[in-house]
């Protein structure tokens, strides 16, 4: 099968975030054989006969002319209806060791995860923007123009202040009555036992909750041209590194962070994908899709 | 220790340079922006030692190699004492063998002395020269005593002029190449007419140490012909007498009668007595040389019993030949150019040539080759078959003497010579009646003897268009109104002179003029090519082996002919690649040098040495302290042989520069800055 991916720098050139979704979903799905059947949404599972005080707008009454019964449509995805991206918007998203920076990666992510969401399944999407606190909400709707609400609430994150995922997470509850999927993106650079114990909660109401790590090169491999001081992003702190640690110790901390958050995660019942940013983006979504679809 | 040339120290304001650039700089350097610190550790402590120890040794490398940089250009030096160089001095012996070291015993005595020097100097690195009138190496810098000693006795002695002036600076020239002190043993009789015109000429550099050693100490009186004065060439049978006239002179000598002797060939012709007055001159005049066909050797000889009898003769050479015809064509009753061309030539040029003249109808059937040149004055006609001859004899090396005279004005161009008339001038209307000449080529011989006619008023002339590009002719003299008067232009092999004005005293006065006999007698010679033969020249002297013609002919790439020369010895000193293109030759003996010159012509000439060489006057011994330096004058002339090594030496503190070593220091500073540099670089790479 030949596939074509789109250079994470390309997109970054490509103005408007709903084009960048158009050019990323239409992309990795222009390169499958069959329609797909990927997505969020409801799929038939069975019938059920009608018991009083059902809903009536679930009787299958094609079933019930034909039979003089009536049944109750049943649905595999009938929880998972609902789109909400946890987006971190965070210093420490600016940055970018290449064309693209983890913000706009993110963005790229979640517009073409809206996208699918609405225009393929017909679900409804909403989004939260945070750092240390709750900086935007947009209510998760299959209403008219949900889609254009989403891309301009994109459009205006701006990475700012440093993350903070316990205390916005206890307002996460009060948005998030609904249950469905909640896709958290960020570069989750604290440790992994108080990122599962802030994300945790969400899982307890029913929601499939994944996480996007996403990450630059950079972050993994650090270059330097001998002793560096080195700026933290959020706090501005300071300090000096030598190339002998970022090739050694650092770059197995980071392993050992990686696969602790990745253990906890998934021990937690949570999903997560490490997205680098110099990947290109359709595959990534293609390859969460497929994961997905295999899970389900 | 010093620096020769502090002010360049001034350039140690540079180290603050590096200084900046590794300790001021390198903390000014930009923070790198990291998504957290979360995962990073400081490792500060170890990673500054390492870099801070790398980069305090590169600093130190480069501040050190800026250091021996200016110390380099400042040119540093350590007093050393003589005895510590004394080491790696060189000794440099130098014979004194001009003329004047042929009096007595001198030149034996100087070898002597040379060779004792040289014993008393054990293994020293030394080298043997003599001079005469230049310095000449007869061995490299050796330890070897045997051969230094074969070296010193195998000096002749010579005949050249010495020069201290040449000597100090063939020694300039050494102290540059060998950088260590010299130390120069002179050996000579320290003769007056050696010093050079000025003192700065005889100079010596600060790391030579000069030692005189004065084979006699005060002059000697000497006798000798001073010069002869006889003409190299003598033609015809019938030649007028010619006189020999020799100046005898004594040096330092009382008043004294002097036999003096004319040799013609071995056999003495004439003999006179005069008297020389005290340390004067006196002269002597031979009424009647005569010689046979040919070359004959002859010598003026002095009876003087000296102290130098090598310069009681003087040679010169007279060669004795048929003359030259030349032919003069004229109009039909053109009587005056005739005449005045052949008075000149005959009263000029010692009847080197018999002019024969004839009217333009008679020419027909004279074969031009037959002649020297020939001469056209102011043709009314020239025939056609003269003129096709005339041409033909120019283009196979035949030369013409122009003068065209009224009768040309008629004509649009000058037959053979083939420049354009442009018009004809008639000056007897301007307001002064003539016009003078202008502008000349000093340099052309015909008008160098002739002083550039001053004076000469011309009447007529035709103005000429020389022409333009390879074939245009030479403008040798032109009017005050720019006309050309004299020109010259090559043809073929020939050449051809115009006069744009006549010989017959109407188109203007020349012919009573005293420059026309010059002009008749130089351009006869120029025509014919015959340079002057015979007579003498001083040793040293250059022999031109190939005249301007024959050197034209070979830059126009023509074969070169070879020369012969053979000197006093009978020896042929050319090699044949050298008797195949030399222009010169150095004279280098005295005696009589023959030689069979590019052109075919037989020459030969007597050579004599420099009459100052017989001057035996001794520099005096002030002037002599003054030449070899301040303070050490009272040992360092060893007058008597075998006194010659300077006793003080050891208190004399020479500076020694050294900073060739620091440049190779700067050199290894280079190579090590560059390799940890790179090595530091490569780090930095491999971190990457």
């Amino acid at each position: 099968m030949q596939q074509r991916f789109l250079n994470p720098s390309v997109l970054a050139g490509i103005s408007g975030l709903e084009l960048v979704a158009k050019t990323v979903v239409d992309g990795f799905i222009a390169g499958l054989h069959r329609s797909p059947d990927f997505g969020f949404s409801q799929e038939f599972a069975e019938y059920r006969a009608y018991n009083p005080g059902d809903d009536l707008r679930h009787v299958d009454w094609n079933v019930y002319a034909r039979t003089e019964r009536m049944y109750l449509k049943r649905y595999r995805g009938e929880t998972n209806s609902s789109l909400t991206i946890l987006l971190d918007a965070s210093n420490s998203m600016q940055f970018g060791s290449h064309g693209v920076n983890k913000m706009d990666y993110a963005r790229f992510l979640a517009a073409s995860l809206f996208y699918l969401a609405i225009h393929g399944q017909r679900d409804a999407a909403g989004l939260i923007t945070f750092d240390d606190e709750i900086r935007n909400y947009v209510r998760p709707s299959t209403r008219q123009g949900q889609l254009h609400r989403l891309m301009a609430a994109l459009d205006q994150a701006e990475a700012r202040a440093r993350t903070d995922f316990a205390k916005p997470m206890r307002y996460f509850q009060e948005f998030l009555k609904r249950r469905g999927i909640v896709l958290i993106v960020s570069d989750f650079w604290e440790s992994p036992e108080s990122i599962i114990r802030s994300i945790e909660p969400l899982r307890y109401r029913g929601n499939e909750v994944v996480l996007f790590h996403v990450l630059d090169p950079e972050d993994v491999r650090p270059k330097l041209n001998g002793p560096s001081m080195l700026v933290d992003l959020e706090t501005k702190a300071e300090l000096e590194v030598t190339p002998d640690y970022t090739k050694k110790e650092y770059r197995e901390k980071v392993e050992a962070h990686l696969a602790d958050l990745r253990n906890r995660t998934r021990a937690a019942g949570m999903g997560y994908y490490l997205l680098m940013t110099d990947r290109p983006l359709d595959e990534a979504l293609r390859e969460y899709l497929t994961l997905r679809e295999g899970r389900n | 220790m010093g620096v020769l040339a502090p002010w360049f120290l001034a350039a140690l304001a540079g180290l603050a340079l590096p200084l900046y650039l590794h300790l001021l700089k390198r903390q000014t350097t930009t923070p790198k922006p990291v998504s957290s610190l979360m995962l990073f550790e400081s490792r500060t402590q170890a990673s500054t030692r390492h870099r801070r120890l790398r980069y305090f040794l590169l600093l130190s490398l480069r501040l050190l190699w800026l250091v021996l940089l200016i110390l380099a250009f400042a040119n540093p030096f350590i007093n050393r004492n003589a005895a510590a160089a004394a080491s790696n001095r060189l000794v440099l012996l130098v014979v004194d063998n001009s003329f004047s070291m042929r009096a007595g015993t001198r030149l034996a005595d100087a070898k002597d002395a040379a060779i004792t020097v040289l014993a008393g100097k054990g293994a020293a690195r030394a080298q043997v020269a003599a001079f005469g009138s230049q310095l000449r190496f007869m061995t490299q810098v050796i330890t070897d005593q045997s051969a230094l000693r074969a070296a010193v006795q195998a000096i002749q002695a010579g005949d050249g002029h010495g020069n201290f002036g040449e000597l100090a600076r063939a020694v300039r020239a050494l102290a540059d190449s060998v950088h260590t002190p010299i130390e120069l043993h002179l050996f000579s009789d320290m003769q007056r007419p050696q010093l050079a015109a000025t003192f700065s000429d005889m100079a010596l550099p600060a790391n030579v140490t000069m030692v005189t050693h004065a084979v006699v100490t005060k002059a000697q009186p000497n006798w000798t012909v001073e010069s002869v004065d006889a003409p190299g060439q003598v033609w015809g049978k019938d030649a007028k007498p010619v006189h020999v006239q020799a100046v005898i002179a004594g040096y330092g000598t009382p008043a004294a009668q002097r036999t003096v002797s004319l040799v013609v060939n071995g056999k003495t012709t004439a003999t006179k007595t005069v008297a020389v007055p005290a340390n004067g001159r006196a002269t002597v005049d031979f009424p009647s040389l005569e010689v046979p066909y040919g070359f004959s050797r002859c010598e003026v000889k002095i009876d003087a019993a000296d102290a130098l009898p090598a310069d009681d003769l003087r040679r010169f050479a007279v060669a004795r030949s048929d003359p030259q015809k030349a032919l003069l064509v004229h109009n039909y009753g053109d009587n005056r150019s005739p005449l005045y061309v052949g008075a000149a030539l005959s009263a000029a040029a010692q009847s080197a040539f018999t002019l024969e003249s004839i009217n333009v109808n008679e020419a027909a059937d004279r074969r031009p080759s037959n002649y020297a040149f020939i001469v056209l004055s102011d043709l009314n006609t020239l025939p056609s078959l003269l003129e096709n001859a005339l041409t033909e004899y120019v283009r196979s090396g035949g030369s013409l003497l122009i003068a065209a005279g009224t009768s040309a004005g008629g004509r649009s161009q000058i037959p053979i010579f083939g420049a354009h008339i442009i018009e004809t001038r008639d000056y007897t209307r301007v307001p002064d009646h003539y016009m003078a000449v202008g502008s000349s080529d000093s340099s052309y011989p015909a008008v160098a003897k002739a002083g550039g006619w001053p004076g000469v008023k011309f009447f007529y002339a035709l103005d000429i268009d020389p022409g333009v590009g390879p074939s245009a002719a030479r403008v040798i003299v032109r009017l005050a109104d720019q006309t050309p008067l004299l020109l010259e232009k090559r043809i073929g092999e020939g050449r051809v002179v115009l006069l744009t004005s006549g010989l017959d005293n109407l188109t203007n006065d020349f012919p009573l003029n005293p420059a026309f006999v010059p002009f008749i007698e130089q351009t006869a010679r120029y025509l014919a090519g015959s340079e002057r033969q015979g007579g003498a020249r001083l040793v040293d002297a250059f022999l031109d082996l190939r005249n301007s013609n024959e050197q034209a002919r070979e830059h126009a790439g023509a074969q070169s002919q070879a020369v012969e020369v053979t000197d006093p010895e009978g020896k042929r000193p050319l090699t044949l690649s050298e008797a195949a293109s030399a222009q010169t030759f150095q004279l280098v003996e005295a005696g009589y040098y023959q030689l069979r010159l590019a052109n075919g012509r037989q020459d030969e000439v007597g050579v004599n040495p420099d009459p100052k060489e017989s001057n035996l006057d001794v520099i005096p011994d002030d002037v002599l302290a003054l030449w070899r330096g301040k303070g050490n004058e009272s040992t360092q002339n060893a007058s008597a042989p075998g006194a010659a090594t300077p006793q003080n030496t050891s208190q004399n503190k020479t500076p020694q520069s050294f900073w060739w070593y620091v440049m190779l220091l700067v050199l290894a500073a280079a190579v090590a800055e560059s390799a940890l540099a790179s090595r530091y670089l490569g780090t930095q790479r491999e971190e990457e």
